[in-house]
């Protein structure tokens, strides 16, 4: 007995000690060239033609490349070549179409794959060739992977007609389905605006022709997202979630710098090196995707990002990138702290203790770490319905001036405050920062807080002190939304209560999110709050918003106030497919003004991302946009291990007065028993 | 006995088709399938992409009345594909099911085995020790210990052993899963710990209830009175036929081990079947929280059935039928 009470306590003791260390990573690991960072959701899909939102795109941009890239430092935005050889020019077609010409690189190569013996036994691997540019348009218009990009793509001459013809073709004949995909799309027939020629002569050409049936200079940066990059149809075929095979939207085959090593996506996902990518193969290209930039932007230097010793160093510089899933903020803050992750968001709770007034907190710069901050290219607002006989077009000058009233009574500035730590900016017009057209010094004259103003401007729209003359009583409007959480609320109630400073009875109608979808749909919402998130740098992203072809009511576009204004279409069609110089500027401001006086939208923020890095984290530039960035960063894995053995000594004490307690409860007891037996 | 328990198969059958009922009102008809592809394919989607979707995943069919083929409705689909255990894919990312729950259990059985294999034995162990000290300071302290452990909520003791034991002593990482063997006894020893003093003081009372209960009875005064000492007295007479409370309690779990602790796994970040539950309701995958209401209702049944037939096996006098 007294043996087996001993070994136990050996066990006991041991187990502590082995189990008694916060790391949650192998040792092994303690001075690997590996990257931490965690995700808060799992990747729905890497499939790269149907992922579309961030966290599919975090993983899917470093594993899949795509023909344009973005310039890591230059700002404004600046497209590079990535798997192609230069970023190609729009050929004006006499018909009114434009041609462009994408000459992809040769000797880049997917990753080894066992998928590839489908094409040729034995194989492992295969070059990129144009066709498997192609082959990623065809899989946009196959109704069948369900793109939610097709509509932008359409305007690649014949594209859709060949997703009509193949959905024509399995519907006719159901045993078309069975066929191998790329024999289906073979026989659906060519897509006009899709060319591709591959030799093999002494002057190799790997060349896709894609037409479109008018001018639209933003496909260029629709090249530069991952809905283009090129897949090979071995994998898709390969990859069938059949017989023990994982699903194609769970394996990705790509030819980024990065591949896969781990996808358990709702505990770990692990990327490697990828020997095979091309910047690793041919090193003497000095590709530009491939290679450290020589040029930044305003802070690159100051920040050691255009350093003598980085520039046109061949990338990437980590070996690997661990990414842990991690659902709650405050564990990934505080594995943050005790220096297991190498980047980590402020979680709310602990916004103050992180940051002050904008900076760092002396206490998070002693530990040599850095803030980032970067303002997202994004729009959040508070939209009219303007089909709504109350609040909108219909109303004419009475309605408009309930909008500037409206307008005036929200204050921003408090907003962000109360809601988000101040990480935001107050947002003059649709276009946030860091967008041609964006103008720092440019304030709205309806977007400050001027209740007196807003309370005459009431009267004058007739209802004096904000009492509807048809009732009697204070004029309902009501608020719709899909977001029934506790957040959304809050955030409501605090607009509702600046509306009712007016005497405006503005009542908030909840609904699950499909009622209020539907609501939208048929244009029965009056005022709603939502956001719009940038798919490219370029002002139309956000002006579009607002065109009357994308009306909601009109075509189901995501114009969700069905504003609908000819003065306003005229403008967007002479800004949209112009290059960006004065002419352009001038419209988007003349654009502004018409926003500013009609009110469509209350412009509300745009939102401020607060990322803080570890000091042995270099080469980091925030970007705003979900691009490869993985390729850029390094990491001093000595420095790292060294803080995380300093940071992280276990108090082991608590744990033997404990025992000693437990023993002292005990020990008397027994003591007792045993004197009162005997 | 064999009538019994095909009897209560009987019943368990047609529970479990009230609950397919109950699943396809709540999820088809309650809540549309539209709702579910907005979620599933993001705020951006056209109509189109969502209409797609929905062919996709067998959503457009007609609901229960199909007037052409009437067994090409989505609740007949339903009912034959979870009789047939074939779960389908998940609605947020088109994983498949039964492969989601393959890769859950053994995260899930890593945490609530051990909760279980050590929770038990403290358990019985501190209810025998305090019902063998009763009336001392020990069972009152023991008690007032019990209760208060009891009026606690689990997630004090997630976040307060997160912070405790994970943040300020920094003897274990405060969450996280790694199957690889060298670090995984440090990311459960912290849900372990939590999980075991969350349970254990309802489970110390109850059993200290049960034991006491037992040492008051006659034969226990004629095992006193035949000479037998107090610690053989617990152990041979009175812990045997205190097994019969402490078995409805311990049979019942143990399909429920398989389904994980929803608390500890979401809190913990342990990709077990518990976490998939919450991750489910999260992310509106409906496909998904079907299939594990329907196999919670499996397992209940399970557990009740277990629990009869044990009865008869350690309780002579208990006889089924």
């Amino acid at each position: 007995m007294n043996g087996a009470l001993r070994a136990a306590a050996l066990v006991a003791c041991i187990a502590f000690g082995v189990a008694c260390t916060n790391d949650p990573y192998p040792s092994a690991d303690a001075r690997a060239r590996v990257l931490y960072v965690p995700y808060s959701e799992a990747p729905k899909t890497l499939d790269p033609q149907v992922a579309y939102s961030v966290y599919d795109h975090e993983v899917l941009s470093n594993v899949y490349e795509t023909p344009l890239e973005y310039h890591y430092l230059k700002r404004p935005y600046e497209l590079i070549p990535g798997l192609v050889t230069e970023v190609p020019e729009p050929r004006a077609l006499g018909d009114g179409r434009v041609v462009y010409t994408f000459q992809l690189r040769r000797g880049v190569h997917f990753a080894s794959d066992p998928c590839f013996a489908i094409g040729e036994a034995g194989r492992t691997q295969r070059e990129l060739v144009a066709s498997d540019l192609a082959f990623a348009f065809q899989r946009i218009a196959d109704p069948k992977v369900g793109s939610p990009v097709l509509a932008t793509f359409s305007k690649i001459v014949g594209l859709a007609e060949f997703g009509k013809r193949l959905a024509k073709l399995r519907e006719d004949d159901p045993s078309f389905s069975s066929l191998r995909i790329d024999e289906q799309y073979q026989r659906a027939g060519p897509i006009e605006g899709l060319n591709w020629k591959v030799t093999d002569s002494w002057k190799a050409t790997n060349q896709l022709e894609i037409t479109l049936d008018a001018p639209y200079p933003q496909i260029l940066y629709w090249f530069a997202m991952p809905f283009t990059a090129p897949v090979p149809w071995e994998a898709v075929v390969y990859y069938d979630g059949e017989g023990g095979r994982d699903g194609f939207a769970e394996h990705a085959v790509g030819t980024g710098p990065f591949r896969i090593a781990r996808y358990q996506k709702r505990s770990r996902i692990v990327l490697e090196r990828n020997p095979d990518w091309y910047g690793a193969e041919h090193p003497e290209w000095r590709a530009p995707a491939a290679t450290y930039p020589s040029e930044g932007s305003a802070g690159d230097a100051e920040a050691g990002r255009v350093a003598p010793g980085l520039v046109g160093r061949a990338l990437p510089f980590v070996d690997r990138v661990e990414m842990r899933f991690e659902k709650e903020s405050i564990p990934v803050f505080t594995k943050f702290l005790q220096g297991y992750y190498d980047r980590s968001r402020i979680p709310k709770e602990s916004f103050d203790k992180a940051a002050s007034g904008g900076a760092l907190s002396p206490e998070m710069a002693s530990l040599g770490v850095q803030l980032e901050r970067t303002v997202t290219l994004g729009t959040y607002y508070i939209g009219f319905n303007m089909v709504d006989p109350v609040v909108g077009s219909a109303g004419g000058e009475r309605s408009r001036k309930l909008r500037q009233a409206m307008s005036l009574a929200i204050d921003a500035d408090e907003f962000l405050r109360v809601f988000l730590n101040g990480r935001g900016i107050p947002a003059q017009s649709p276009l946030p920062p860091g967008l041609f057209g964006y103008e720092e010094r440019y304030r709205n004259p309806f977007r400050t807080v001027d209740l007196e103003r807003a309370r005459s401007l009431l009267a004058e729209a007739g209802y004096p002190k904000g009492v509807d003359p048809a009732t009697g009583r204070a004029l309902r409007i009501s608020f719709d939304t899909g977001d029934t959480s506790v957040q959304a609320r809050l955030r409501y109630q605090f607009l509702v209560e600046s509306w009712r400073r007016l005497g405006l009875d503005v009542e908030v109608a909840a609904t699950s999110y499909n009622q209020f979808q539907d609501k939208v749909r048929r244009g029965a919402h009056q005022l709603y709050f939502w956001g719009w998130v940038a798919d490219y740098p370029d002002p139309e992203n956000f002006l579009f918003l607002l065109s009357g072809a994308m009306s909601q009511t009109k075509g189901g576009g995501p114009n969700s106030s069905n504003f609908d204004d000819p003065r306003y279409d005229a403008l967007f069609d002479a800004m949209k497919d112009r290059p960006n110089d004065a002419t352009r500027l001038e419209t988007i401001g003349a654009m502004r003004a018409l926003l500013e006086v009609e009110r469509p939208w209350i412009e509300l923020f745009h939102p401020e991302d607060y990322a803080l890095t570890q000091g042995w984290l270099h080469n980091v530039k925030a970007t705003g946009l979900t691009v490869p960035v993985w390729k850029y960063y390094d990491v001093d894995a000595a420095t790292r291990a060294e803080r995380r053995v300093a940071w992280n000594q276990p108090v082991r004490w608590p744990a033997f007065a404990l025992a000693g307690l437990g023993l002292a409860l005990l020990v008397p007891g027994i003591a007792t028993y045993l004197r009162e037996r005997h | 006995m064999l009538a019994y328990l095909l009897r209560r198969a009987a019943w368990g059958a047609a529970t479990v088709l009230g609950v397919l009922l109950f699943l396809f009102a709540l999820f088809f008809l309650y809540a549309t399938p539209q709702d579910i592809a907005r979620r599933a394919l993001g705020e951006k989607a056209p109509p189109e992409a969502i209409q797609q979707w929905l062919v996709n995943h067998g959503y457009d069919k007609p609901a229960v009345w199909n007037p052409e083929h009437p067994l090409d409705t989505r609740l007949a689909e339903h009912v034959r594909r979870m009789l047939l255990f074939e779960f389908g894919r998940s609605d947020a990312d088109d994983v498949p099911i039964a492969q989601r729950l393959r890769d859950g259990v053994g995260p899930s059985l890593s945490v609530t085995v051990p909760l279980f294999a050590l929770g038990l034995p403290l358990a019985l162990s501190l209810a025998l020790l305090v019902a063998f000290f009763r009336e001392t300071y020990i069972d009152r302290a023991g008690v007032v210990l019990c209760v208060l452990a009891m009026s606690v909520s689990v997630l004090v003791y997630i976040l307060g052993g997160q912070f405790l034991l994970g943040k300020l002593l920094r003897w274990f990482p405060i969450s996280g899963f790694d199957p690889d063997p060298s670090v995984l006894l440090r990311f459960l020893a912290l849900p372990v710990l939590v999980g075991l003093f969350a349970h254990v003081g309802a489970d110390v009372r109850f059993y200290r209830a049960v034991f006491l209960e037992e040492s008051g009875r006659d034969y226990v005064r004629t095992a006193r009175a035949k000479g037998a000492g107090d610690a053989r007295v617990m152990a041979r007479h009175v812990l045997p036929n205190a097994l019969i409370p402490v078995l409805t309690n311990v049979v019942v779990e143990i399909p429920f081990l398989f389904t994980g602790s929803i608390l500890l796994e979401s809190f913990f970040g342990i990709p077990g079947l518990g976490s998939i539950t919450v991750d489910a309701i999260q992310s509106n995958d409906f496909a998904t929280l079907r299939v594990m209401v329907y196999l919670g209702a499996l397992l209940f049944i399970a557990g009740q059935m277990l629990t009869d037939v044990a009865y008869t096996i350690v309780d002579p006098r208990v006889r089924l039928g």
